[in-house]
């Protein structure tokens, strides 16, 4: 085999090498391999079968994030990395340049798309929004946010507020 | 005089030693970057200054060289280099290790091009002299990442420049008794003829080449030790794969083909091996050594082809040679300086993207809600720990649940959070390592339209 021969060779056999290589890799999904997209928050998130409270309380958290991020404009993850402390929220509100105030009605319009989609998703019997409603819009934002955390603490306030009704909550939760 | 024989090995080693220089400190970046505080992008500067000063003193060097002579040259060139290894080693801020590397290069830059005017009459073949000083200089730039990792690991980075003292001062040695025979006879250059312009096709595929190696040696070690955790030394140990390679794509030397058809295979597989490591489908170590190997092999072929098409039938030597350093290392310093603002934007944003991902996992999983608040928290804290790097996961979730189902979700979640990190890591390097693919395809170009002697 002459040099021209030997060369045309080692050329073919470098393009069959990276061809193989690279087509290999993106048959295995090298294209693809990235970290999943997060939804955006401003889109309904179904709901999963409730059952009990806890679950309740949970669906609603995540809602209620949903509608405060989709106000905010951020992801759902960032909003409830920042809700974790005092310190993160200010980190926070400081980078994306978020006053107290629009934080809490963010907070607050979160909370209440939660209740809208509590209602839609039949977690709460229509008669019981209203009460929530007013709830959420009177709390303090400490409060707003322990609730968008940990929505337990609303409802138990809702056994408050309803007072000798509250055995009616039992009966309508799913 | 020293013996041909170790003179030679000694002028070989000068010579894999300045060049492994340009890329000796790549394992230990990460090493810098936390000791010495300062960015990605700063502590670039250790390697890209190396290069740069290498790219612009090169064919001086190459000049003084021929002027003063090139034993007398070789020996300053390699104290100068040893004397700022020592202030490397010492530095205790980045712009005192910065300015002692362009001390080095300057240093390195004279005594590799004293050397290859040297290397032929020790030899006694000019184009032997250029086959042993191209095959030096791919071995000392391939060894370098895989000596610096073993070395930082074992001991620190500052013995990476600490130990290159002793070894510049050895090999200088039988230098000095060509230096003293200079001085002795008055003959300064056994080659005075001056033959040919310097090969710009076969340089700009030398530098367009260089830029896409860097990129991949470069990067991957990034992954590995920034994005995958890998300590220097394990880093050290995969990246060695490259050199081996670059052995055995050595040896098919001129046999394999022209010098074109080597280069244009060199640089085929030096762009596959880049497009893989682009699109690596999983975090896996081992993924990494197909396209290593492709790299690898290539880097031999197309450094040796196109150092030799760009010598060939020139002289005097040094100056050509230095104009063949010039071009590698502007490859290089370009390369990085062109692809640091790129992947580290890419970082930035993966890092983010990946942290949302998991904190998704986090938010949507089966868990008990106050804890899911508890790892949101920790997850939040362990981010502000670890400004701006991939955070190490794995302690977020300690101490596991004690209650066996509460641990096994956990546990799973961890494992949800850490693939997400790794994705958001891998995926991160992905446009450099497809750019870096992309300027070696384009260096076929300058390879198709070179001549062998284009005088």
């Amino acid at each position: 085999m002459n040099s021209a021969a030997r060369g045309n060779m080692l050329v073919g056999v470098a393009i069959v090498a990276s061809l193989a290589l690279v087509l290999s890799y993106l048959a295995a999904g090298g294209s693809s391999y990235a970290p999943a997209k997060v939804q955006d928050p401003c889109q309904d998130r179904p709901w999963r079968d409730p059952e009990g409270l806890q679950q309740i309380a949970e669906q609603f958290s995540l809602s209620a994030l949903d509608g405060a991020a989709c106000e905010l404009g951020v992801s759902r993850e960032t909003l409830a990395r920042a809700l974790a402390t005092p310190e993160s929220r200010e980190r926070f509100a400081e980078r994306y340049g978020i006053s107290d105030a629009k934080l809490a009605r963010a907070i607050r319009a979160g909370l209440l798309r939660a209740i809208d989609d509590a209602e839609r998703a039949g977690a709460v019997p229509p008669f019981l929004g209203a009460p929530l409603r007013a709830t959420v819009r009177q709390i303090p934002i400490d409060q707003a946010i322990e609730l968008i955390q940990d929505a337990r603490s609303l409802l138990d306030n809702l056994e408050n507020f309803l007072g000798p009704a509250q055995g009616l909550l039992e009966q309508f939760l799913p | 005089m020293t013996a041909p024989r170790p003179r030679v090995a000694a002028l070989a080693i000068a010579v894999a030693l300045v060049l492994a220089d340009s890329s000796i400190v790549v394992l230990a970046l990460p090493e810098i970057y936390r000791e010495l505080d300062t960015s990605v992008a700063g502590v670039t500067w250790v390697l890209v200054s190396f290069n740069l000063v290498m790219a612009l003193a090169a064919v001086p060097a190459a000049h003084l060289a021929r002027r003063i002579g090139p034993g007398r040259a070789a020996a300053i060139g390699l104290a100068v280099f040893a004397g700022a290894g020592l202030a490397c080693g010492l530095a205790a801020e980045l712009s005192t290790l910065i300015a002692a590397r362009c001390v080095q290069a300057l240093g390195g830059a004279i005594a590799i091009t004293a050397v290859l005017e040297l290397l032929p009459a020790t030899v006694g073949s000019e184009r032997r002299a250029v086959a042993i000083w191209a095959a030096a200089g791919a071995t000392g730039a391939a060894l370098g990442p895989a000596v610096g990792g073993v070395l930082t690991e074992l001991v620190s980075w500052q013995s990476i420049f600490l130990v290159q003292a002793p070894i510049a001062i050895a090999v200088g040695v039988p230098v000095l008794a060509v230096a003293r025979h200079e001085a002795a006879t008055g003959i300064i250059s056994g080659e005075l003829r001056q033959t040919g312009r310097p090969h710009l096709l076969a340089n700009l595929a030398l530098a367009m080449t260089s830029a896409a190696i860097a990129a991949a040696l470069f990067l991957l070690v990034l992954l590995l030790i920034e994005g995958w955790r890998l300590s220097p030394i394990g880093a050290a140990i995969v990246v060695s794969v490259m050199p081996l390679a670059a052995l055995l794509g050595s040896r098919l030397g001129p046999a394999a083909g022209s010098e074109r058809a080597r280069a244009a295979a060199g640089a085929i597989l030096v762009a596959g091996g880049l497009g893989g490591l682009a699109l690596l489908p999983d975090a896996e170590v081992i993924l990494t050594v197909p396209p290593q190997l492709l790299v690898g092999v290539g880097l031999a072929l197309v450094l040796s082809a196109l150092t030799e098409t760009a010598l060939a039938g020139r002289a005097p030597q040094a100056i050509h040679g230095g104009w063949t350093i010039s071009a590698r290392h502007a490859g290089v310093a370009i390369g990085l300086i062109a692809l640091t603002p790129l992947f580290t934007a890419d970082i930035a944003e993966q890092r983010s993207d990946a942290i949302n991902a998991g904190t998704a996992v986090v938010l949507d999983s089966q868990v008990e809600p106050l804890l899911k608040l508890e790892l949101a928290q920790r997850i939040e804290d362990r981010l502000e720990g670890e400004k701006g790097k991939v955070p190490t996961i794995g302690p977020v979730f300690e101490p596991l649940p004690e209650d066996p189902d509460d641990r096994e979700d956990v546990v799973a979640l961890r494992e949800e959070l850490q693939d997400q990190l790794d994705r958001g890591a891998t995926h991160a390097f992905s446009p450099s390592f497809g750019l870096g693919a992309l300027i070696g395809l384009l260096a076929l170009i300058p390879i198709g339209l070179a001549r062998r002697v284009e005088l």
